[in-house]
């Protein structure tokens, strides 16, 4: 059971008021007619699964109703920190 | 007066009955005190080979007592009769030994225990696989893991979640003073103790601490502790998981020392605690030797005769002879002969021990030899003699004559090993300590750290010391006072101990594998013979040993035998104990009840029922239900005599002919306001909204970004830049996430907010060739006619006296109204409806009426004509996709995915039986010749059949390869009761395909 | 016509239970002592409010129309007589107004504010209840997942809101500084919620009723 800081709300709080969104930062391209059907799998199918540091999606279902970004290690369950949709992680697999 | 209580111990008595037997306890004994005060001693027999057992320790590591604690529905299996409090009127009988503990069907298995060697069950049980439920029963059974009650639980459990600054497990010497200098910075504390006092290992104890005996000083601690408002004290309480973010959980039973059941109070609660810092005081396990027939009713923890005989009053036998690696246990040989009953003898595995202790038993007379082991005992069900022989300084050998003594009683103790299981729970791997020959708590994986005995620490000065540092560093990290320890320290007698030795196996004057059995594990029976075959046969790995040979597999999770077992092990694989590691302790400490588990969430609290404003109205008229995700919806309204088929054949033929009158209320529903908000909506589904009219309605579907459909349901123009988004009742809560997801993670600059409002409206639906009738009765502000409100059109009016909400969109094909209100009106509107319908017959429907008629109409559901994988164009919909649209709507490029333009993809059509009555069932699978062998060639799958009344005949939607393309053919369906049903393949619409009855 | 309007409140049906469960016989018994006491709201006006908290123009209309501050601290509600500003996301607000009609303060709101924002009527679909005695906190700390007793820490342990977990349901609870606390469920979890309080609140002697 995570304890999950919402970055909104601005409080620990316990993890079954959040539902996970699934990895962060994966930007939705701007002309998907563009993309092969390779490229475009690759885009809907394809994800980091990262051993250790990830960034990740938490929608806070029940509370504020926003989503947000953790990093977690995915080994140790650890969350290092959490911020806001739109900006950027400052624990990064390269800090660490 | 019982025969083993000593007469300076007394109490009010208690009865209580054993296996059916009569005995007398007194007040604060425990089930094992009271059964040893009465001389019992076979308590249940073993695991494999079914030997007497009787028992051996006094807490939770507790490998032989177990017990069933009562009968019927509150019953409780494998219970420790160490950790049961005894009650008036308290039955409880062994869980091992069938048909009885004195006489065993298994015993005579037990002769020929040779038989049963470490991987028993994979060796004898595996083949034949189809006699594996056989076996399972007769092992069962004659293994005797207790019997779960058969009737519902009467109990009432409860759960709290608590958060606190600090968690304090383990009410010993070390737990209390770390309580009391947390407590003392303000900070939350809650304190857990498995036991119905706290003090742990002090209750017993006859040191004196600051001038008090040990149980008056615990008593001060206990109330300077009570008298904090910012503390909470759980006696009986056990810290039984720990997780992750230091989640922890205990169990508090409350009311099961006064008896099974308890009618109007909490029995057991589950406290669910997030601690900001943890402190583990959980103590520790004095190890047993290994040494044959260790496992004889009569062989104790020298602990535990310490404790039955100072706490409890309860002497266990009259001549005692005490086996020991370490200075440590030579207490209990002094509290032996205080008790005024002989002790015959202290055997010293170490040569010369010289510790003060020693001297003080020695002075008193008690013979003390030294340099021996004690290889042996002997007796049937109770020990008769010990035979004791000079052993070597490595403790590997027997070096001499083998001699007995005659005696009773053996303790027994080959020192302590920290309890490190909370912290093992946490994924610290324990460490192996040789200075305190035992494993150590790992490095901490969560804000928490382990104090006193259970990281090794075993002297009570050092217990005190570090219990208050505990306290005040977690109080500390928590953000509670500065980490100064207020508490001075105590002035403790105690004695200097000398080291003691590392014994895990007592040798024996003949082999391992020749001597009677040593018992590693009491409660499944794993002999030191065991584990070193398990070596010979090739098992390396620890976890793998444990698996094979079942050690550490029991109720006690190994708390005694592990570390003797790893050791054996280690030895055995020649290699360190260090090297060889322990296996991984996991939740549950101790087993725990399912009913502490289900709390209150159990009957009609199981799972939230939800109700719309008109469900009593439905319930006086004697609807059935159906669940629609936790919505309860009418499913039929039978009238009397009536059986489901009947009832919806009724309300289907009164829809069409007439008029009816659904409940629509659950259908999701969000309110979307914003200058973007139609480009938002539109980029969401497939069709486009820019140029949706106030006043217009349309139905949309939606996709995931794979191009599947997800949910679908009309959206209506409120008014500039505000609609209403009308979603499945299953996918209203994921819809809202869909569309907050995409406007604040990727469209941030799109200017839309969404509000559920499902709740806020209550619907009813009023459909049928007399719907306008019924509707122009209680409306008199809005034309109705065809002209100025038409299909997919919505009005504001006022309805039966409520300002109301009328949308013209149609589930059934016909002509339909839904009349939305705030729900405080649900009841009043659909009462009123009800009213003016009444003349036209109107005809309340519910969910298998709906989904019939939608059926005849080739409407799909979500989720049940589709899977998650079809696309638009499968389910024969390509009008709904918008093909001029701008943006590339959310799905729009997976549509174009090879595999979405793939040939032979499932498609949507309808299936007509030969035989008209036939019903499909729903999820039949469809093929294309009949007569081909098994395994057969698939094409498709029914996914929604019923009979209609209206058409008098069955109708069927079904997905099959190529489908569209395949009108007229005729496919087949084997059924499980082995008939095939032919069917036709047909238009999913059955009725009414040019679509005009909707829009008169 | 409008006498003969029924309006149901989502607790209506429950005015008037018992619950102790040291006691089974008094089910339906009023003399009873109960520690934790239910009390409804019903009919009160309820309305879900987004807007730019940054935008002083939109708070300052807000306030004109409701004479209520907007709460821009996170967990924080403003009450002035009848009327609360619930905080209940960065952008978004819960209106109460004990005895109002939402749809009146919908228009009036709608006519006041400006630019992207969003007003909507949600009465129908919600209740407040307000659970008051020595049970309360502890029935709290049975239902939900938050830390209420950490509100006593903070600095301003009144004016607290929080959106969570309750029971299996959901609950926006907040404080009041009589000590009681008032919870806004949904309507269709009303029946459920109300079963879940009188059994969790049967060892205090439970009674529900309304304002």
């Amino acid at each position: 059971m995570l304890l999950i800081h919402c970055p909104h709300c601005q409080e620990h709080r316990d993890e079954e008021e959040f539902s996970y969104g699934g990895e962060a930062h994966i930007v939705r391209p701007l002309e998907p007619e563009a993309l092969n059907d390779q490229e475009w799998g690759d885009y809907l199918f394809f994800r980091t699964n990262s051993r250790g540091i990830h960034h990740e999606m938490w929608y806070h279902a029940i509370g504020c109703r926003r989503y947000f970004n953790a990093t977690r290690n995915t080994v140790t369950y650890e969350i290092l920190e959490t911020y806001k949709t739109g900006t950027q992680p400052r624990v990064t697999g390269d800090s660490l | 007066m019982s025969r083993n209580r000593l007469k300076t111990h007394t109490g009010a008595a208690i009865d209580f009955t054993f296996n059916g037997r009569a005995y007398q306890g007194i007040a604060g004994d425990t089930l094992a005190s009271a059964l040893l005060a009465n001389g019992v001693d076979v308590v249940g027999r073993s695991f494999k080979y079914a030997r007497p057992r009787g028992i051996f320790g006094h807490g939770a590591e507790e490998p032989n007592g177990i017990i069933q604690l009562g009968s019927g529905a509150g019953t409780i299996p494998n219970l420790k009769a160490t950790q049961v409090e005894l009650y008036q009127g308290l039955e409880a009988s062994s869980v091992n030994g069938w048909p009885s503990v004195n006489f065993d069907v298994m015993g005579i298995i037990g002769a020929f225990g040779r038989l049963m060697p470490p991987g028993f069950y994979y060796k004898t049980f595996m083949y034949p696989k189809k006699l594996w439920m056989t076996y399972e029963h007769f092992i069962r059974k004659a293994a005797g893991l207790g019997a779960t009650p058969v009737e519902a639980d009467p109990d009432r459990y409860d759960k709290l979640h608590q958060h606190c600054d600090v968690l304090v497990v383990g009410a010993g010497p070390t737990g209390l003073v770390a309580a009391r200098e947390a407590a003392r910075t303000g900070a939350r504390v809650i304190i857990a103790d498995e036991q119905s006092e706290f003090g742990g290992s002090l209750l017993a104890s006859k040191q004196t601490i600051d001038g008090l005996q040990a149980p008056a000083w615990v008593a001060g601690l206990v109330a300077e502790l009570r008298a904090y408002s910012n503390v909470q004290l759980l006696p009986r309480s056990t810290v039984f998981g720990y997780y992750d973010h230091n989640f922890l959980t205990i169990l508090e039973r409350c009311t099961d020392h006064l008896g099974l059941t308890s009618e109007y109070a909490v029995r057991q609660r589950m406290h669910r605690v997030r601690a900001t810092q943890v402190v583990l005081a959980t103590g520790a396990f004095e190890r047993p030797l290994v040494f044959a027939h260790n496992d004889i009713p009569g062989v104790m923890l020298a602990s535990a005769v310490s404790t039955y005989v100072n706490r409890y009053g309860v002497a266990p036998g009259n001549k005692l002879v005490l086996f020991t690696t370490n200075d440590n246990a030579y207490q209990s040989a002094l509290d032996w002969h205080h008790s005024g009953r002989e002790v015959v003898a202290v055997i010293d595995s170490r040569s010369n021990p010289s510790g003060a202790i020693v001297a003080v038993v020695k002075a008193l007379g008690i013979e003390v030899i030294d340099g021996h082991g004690l290889i042996e005992a002997q007796g049937n069900k109770r020990v008769k003699r010990a035979l004791i022989a000079p052993i070597n300084q490595a403790g590997t050998e027997v070096t001499g004559a083998v001699r007995p003594l005659n005696c009773d009683l053996i303790a027994c103790s080959g020192g302590w090993s920290p309890a490190v299981h909370l912290s093992s729970h946490t994924g610290a791997k324990p460490i192996w300590d040789e200075s305190i020959v035992g494993f150590r708590p790992g490095d901490s994986k969560q804000q928490e750290r382990s104090a006193g005995a259970c990281r090794g620490t075993f002297d009570l000065s050092g217990c005190l010391a570090e219990g208050a540092r505990a306290g005040a560093d977690a109080a500390k990290l928590s953000g509670q006072g500065e980490g100064n320890i207020q508490f001075s320290a105590c002035t403790v007698e105690e004695y200097q101990e000398q080291p003691q030795q590392a014994l895990f196996l007592v040798p024996h004057s003949k082999s391992t594998s020749r001597a009677p059995s040593q018992f590693v594990d009491f409660q499944l029976d794993v002999s030191a013979s065991a584990i070193e075959l398990a070596v010979r046969e090739g098992f390396e790995s620890v976890e793998h040993v444990k698996r094979y040979t079942a050690l550490g597999f029991g109720t006690d999770q190994g708390k005694l035998g592990n570390i003797n077992g790893m050791a054996i092990l280690a030895n055995a694989l020649d290699q360190s104990i260090a090297e060889t590691g322990t296996t991984i302790f996991r939740p549950s400490y101790t087993p725990t009840t399912f009913g502490a588990i289900a709390g209150r969430d159990v009957n009609d609290l199981f799972d939230p029922e939800r109700y719309t404003a008109m469900h009593r109205w439905h319930v006086e008229k004697g609807a059935e239900f159906e669940n629609v995700g936790q919505w309860k919806r009418p499913w039929y309204f039978p009238l009397k005599g009536e059986a489901l088929q009947d009832a919806v054949n009724r309300e289907g033929l009164a829809v069409r002919k007439s008029v009816g009158i659904l409940d629509a209320t659950t259908l999701g529903k969000i309110d979307i306001q914003g200058p973007d908000a139609a480009e938002f909506i539109t980029r969401i589904y497939t069709n486009s909204y820019l140029k949706l009219a106030p006043g217009k309605c349309r139905y949309g579907v939606m996709l995931k970004e794979d191009g599947m459909i997800f949910d679908d349901g009309v959206c209506a123009c409120l008014g500039d830049n505000h609609y209403l988004m009308f979603t499945t009742t299953g996918g209203a809560a994921g819809v809202l996430a869909w569309l907050e997801l995409w406007q604040q993670t990727e469209w941030p600059e799109l200017q839309v907010y969404f509000t559920s409002v499902t709740d806020h409206w209550t619907t009813a639906t009023v459909t049928g060739p007399n719907a306008r009738k019924v509707i122009a009765k209680v409306c008199s502000d809005i034309d109705l006619s065809n002209d100025a409100f038409g299909f997919m059109d919505w009005r504001d009016g006022t309805v039966a006296g409520v300002k109301a909400r009328i949308f013209r969109i149609s589930f059934t094909g016909e002509l339909s109204y839904e009349v939305n209100v705030p729900a405080h009106y649900g009841r009043h509107i659909w009462e009123a409806l009800i009213a003016a319908g009444e003349e036209f017959n109107i005809t309340p429907y519910g969910t298998e009426t709906m989904h019939v008629l939608r059926a005849e109409k080739g409407f799909i559901i979500v989720g049940q004509d589709t899977d998650g994988s079809m696309t638009p164009a499968d389910m024969n919909m390509d009008w709904v996709v918008g093909k001029n649209k701008t943006f590339s709507f959310i799905g729009e490029r997976s549509l174009q995915r090879s595999d979405s333009l793939r040939e032979n993809r499932k498609q949507l059509v309808g299936l007509k039986t030969l035989q008209g009555k036939d019903v499909l069932p729903e999820g039949a699978q469809v093929v294309f010749d009949a007569k081909q062998s098994i395994p057969m060639s698939m094409q498709g799958h029914v996914t929604s059949s019923y009979y209609s009344a209206n058409l008098g005949h069955s109708i069927a939607l079904a997905v099959v390869k190529g489908g569209h393309s395949r009108l007229g053919q005729i496919v087949h369906c084997p059924l499980a009761d082995g008939r095939t049903i032919a069917a036709e393949i047909v238009s999913s619409v059955f009725y009414d395909p040019k679509g005009e009855r909707q829009h008169v | 016509m409008s006498n003969s309007i029924k309006r149901e409140s989502p607790l209506q049906y429950f005015h008037g239970w018992f619950n102790k469960s040291s006691a089974p016989e008094s089910l339906f018994n009023d003399q009873i002592d109960c520690d934790l006491v239910i009390k409804e709201a019903p009919l009160s006006a309820h309305l879900n409010l987004r807007g730019d908290a940054e935008d002083s123009e939109f708070c300052a209309a807000v306030t004109a129309v409701l004479d209520v501050p907007v709460p821009k601290v996170p967990g924080t509600y403003h009450r002035n007589g009848n009327t609360s500003i619930y905080w209940l996301g960065p952008s978004e607000w819960l209106i109460l107004e004990v005895g109002g009609d939402g749809a009146v303060i919908e228009a009036t709101l709608r006519a006041s504010l400006k630019g992207h924002i969003s007003v909507v009527d949600v009465s129908g679909g919600q209740t407040c209840i307000n659970l008051r005695g020595a049970g309360a906190a502890t029935v709290l700390k049975k239902s939900s997942v938050y830390d209420f007793e950490g509100w006593n820490d903070a600095q301003s342990a009144y004016g607290r809101v929080v959106q969570t977990t309750f029971a299996k349901a959901s609950a926006a609870v907040s404080n009041r500084p009589d000590g009681s606390y008032d919870l806004v469920i949904r309507r269709s979890f009303a029946d459920y919620l109300a079963q879940w309080l009188l059994d969790a609140g049967g060892e205090f002697g439970c009674r529900i009723e309304s304002s």
